[in-house]
């Protein structure tokens, strides 16, 4: 029941600046995009937009679940979001913290279990379930924020830049997650700035400025702009 | 179990962990109230004994010694003899003197015929609470010297005979530990929640919150629980202090003074979530937690200044702190057999505080990032 998005002329203004310009875009079901951008390039922005923690300033964003449209507050009830920020409690174990997201997305506590042990075995979580997030390694501090938002199995994932000071292996291992939970139960929406992440995803919209320059599956972006890799996208528009 | 219960459940257990976790906040939650009221109750006091007395007596005699004896069994003054004006001079000068009575020659023969006797009592004005209380003790003094030397030869004679109710010895720690209850339990709490909701917001954690199905009313009132657990212990850990340490009776319902510290501390709390829902920052929630919560409890709440003695606008602005309202209670319940009758305007009042600055703190928490 994965579900997709359509971004229709959609713009935000942040205090006096314009962070997204007339963005029209669509994230279809099940399949894993990437908001390419450079730094300041409206990718967090528009990850907000579409979590509804920040409302258009023009446009509008619309969902729908299986070919059916749904609501907004339908459509945020099953999406999970994680942060780019640092966003999880220094001083809560793993454990706490999932025991904590379980009660806020209300999981039966049979499901509960299921899903944690899976998730702790998934990302080689297992012997830490005892540390405090605040003494994690950065690739370990990542896996425990998508563990939280996937223990409620959502139609929707949204991650900001996740694998952002994260170190090779544990880049890996996060896109193996990815992977395994995308299709037709989840859609993914990732952020990133790393171009050779481009390339793994289905379909990316690239961003600059606030601009949309170009979406579509990376080798046909590729071949639309003449370029051999996504950083000459970025190079040549400068 | 519902979902709000177990949302607000949910948020009530983290917080309680962050408490248990933090030391500092567990510490200043836990030891300042009572060093406060500890401190400030041996501290402040009001009574003033063994105001230093210097006594010029130019009569000598029994009219005279009898006035000393009876103004040193009373304990409120030392009395210190001068024989030479050049003595008196020097205490003066040496700054030692509160007090000066001067008793001229005479005054035997004028007290015994029964006209008007003289005698000067200099005080140090710069103390106006000493210097009233001083004249008020003198008055007694030569009351209390008038029975002891002509009552037998005076029959009947009308006198007003004074009983203090409720607090029979005057003793100002009865009037004032009450009061200190109501300053820090107010200004703690206020402070204890005035970080919660920033605090989230400067690292970064409430962004993620706000992605899950929370809702407003949930976050503001499991971070309230236990906040309000941690202040109900204060409560009762300085009710206790009152009772053993200041010897201070408890005259009222125990039952309506807790109802009264429930309505007080949430109101607080719900005060000082509301400063950090809409400061956003740990910094400027505290310096309005400060000025919120401290001032007010000083300047408004009765514990210095009398209401009754505010020009008007002032006295009807201590209406909108509730400060001023749990401490009218809490004198009355320590020291009188007041109730629900004698005090439902206060309490009125506290529970439109505590309605009040929930409604206003679910009301202004944002449940977006927008600036």
């Amino acid at each position: 029941m994965s579900i997709s998005v359509r971004a229709e002329h959609v713009s935000k203004t942040l205090g006096t600046t314009k962070a997204l310009t007339q963005i029209n875009t669509l994230f279809e079901a099940g399949l894993v995009h990437g908001v390419v951008g450079p730094n300041g390039a409206g990718k967090t922005t528009l990850l907000r937009l579409l979590k509804g923690l920040l409302h258009p300033t023009q446009g509008t964003v619309a969902f729908t679940l299986q070919g059916q449209p749904c609501t907004l507050k339908q459509a945020h009830r099953q999406t999970g979001y994680f942060p780019q920020e640092p966003s999880l409690y220094p001083d809560l174990s793993v454990w706490e913290h999932l025991e904590f997201f379980r009660d806020l997305y209300d999981v039966d506590p049979q499901q509960f279990k299921n899903r944690a042990e899976q998730l702790l075995s998934a990302t080689g979580m297992s012997p830490f379930t005892d540390r405090p997030a605040g003494k994690l390694s950065g690739g370990m501090y990542k896996k425990l924020g998508l563990m939280c938002v996937l223990l409620n199995r959502p139609s929707l994932l949204l991650l900001d830049e996740p694998t952002i000071g994260v170190d090779p292996v544990s880049r890996q291992e996060l896109w193996d997650i990815v992977y395994s939970v995308a299709g037709e139960q989840m859609t993914v929406i990732l952020s990133t700035s790393y171009m050779d992440e481009a390339e793994r995803c289905a379909k990316v919209h690239i961003l600059q400025e606030g601009h949309l320059l170009a979406c579509g599956q990376p080798q046909t972006v590729m071949d639309d702009l003449h370029v051999t890799n996504f950083a000459d996208i970025f190079l040549k528009h400068e | 179990m519902t979902t709000l219960i177990k949302h607000i459940l949910a948020i009530a257990n983290k917080e309680a962990k962050h408490i248990k976790r933090d030391i500092f906040t567990l510490a200043v939650a836990l030891i300042l109230p009572m060093l406060f009221v500890g401190f400030f109750g041996f501290v402040i006091n009001l009574d003033y004994h063994h105001i230093p007395l210097l006594v010029r007596d130019n009569d000598q005699s029994s009219t005279s010694r009898e006035l000393l004896t009876q103004a040193s069994a009373a304990e409120y003054f030392d009395v210190i003899a001068v024989h030479t004006p050049g003595e008196a001079e020097q205490q003066l000068h040496e700054n030692s003197m509160r007090t000066m009575l001067i008793i001229p020659p005479g005054f035997h023969d004028e007290f015994t015929k029964g006209t008007m006797a003289r005698a000067q009592l200099l005080i140090d004005g710069t103390d106006n609470t000493m210097a009233s209380l001083a004249t008020t003790y003198m008055q007694g003094i030569v009351q209390a010297t008038q029975h002891a030397l002509l009552e037998p030869h005076i029959p009947e004679s009308p006198v007003i005979r004074t009983r203090y109710l409720f607090n029979p010895e005057l003793n100002s720690h009865w009037f004032i530990v009450p009061a200190l209850n109501t300053i820090i339990i107010g200004f703690l709490a206020i402070l204890l929640t005035a970080l919660t909701v920033a605090k989230e917001w400067e690292n970064g954690s409430m962004e993620l919150l706000l992605s899950t199905p929370l809702r407003a009313v949930e976050i503001v009132v499991g971070k309230l629980l236990p906040y309000f657990v941690l202040s109900f212990f204060d409560v009762l850990l300085v009710f206790v202090l009152a009772l053993l340490v200041f010897r201070i009776p408890f005259q009222g319902s125990f039952a309506l003074y807790l109802m009264a510290c429930m309505f007080y501390i949430t109101g607080a709390l719900a005060l000082g979530l509301l400063i950090s829902v809409i400061t956003r920052q740990q910094q400027a929630a505290i310096q309005f937690g400060f000025a919120v919560g401290l001032l007010p409890s000083f300047m408004f709440s009765g514990f210095i200044f009398p209401i009754e003695n505010m020009p008007v606008f002032f006295r009807y602005l201590t209406a909108l702190f509730p400060q001023r309202w749990f401490l009218q209670i809490s004198r009355a319940l320590f020291l009188s057999e007041a109730g629900l009758v004698d005090l439902w305007v206060p309490f009125a009042a506290l529970f439109v505080f505590m309605a009040g600055m929930i409604i206003l703190a679910v009301q202004n928490f944002k449940m977006d990032v927008e600036p």
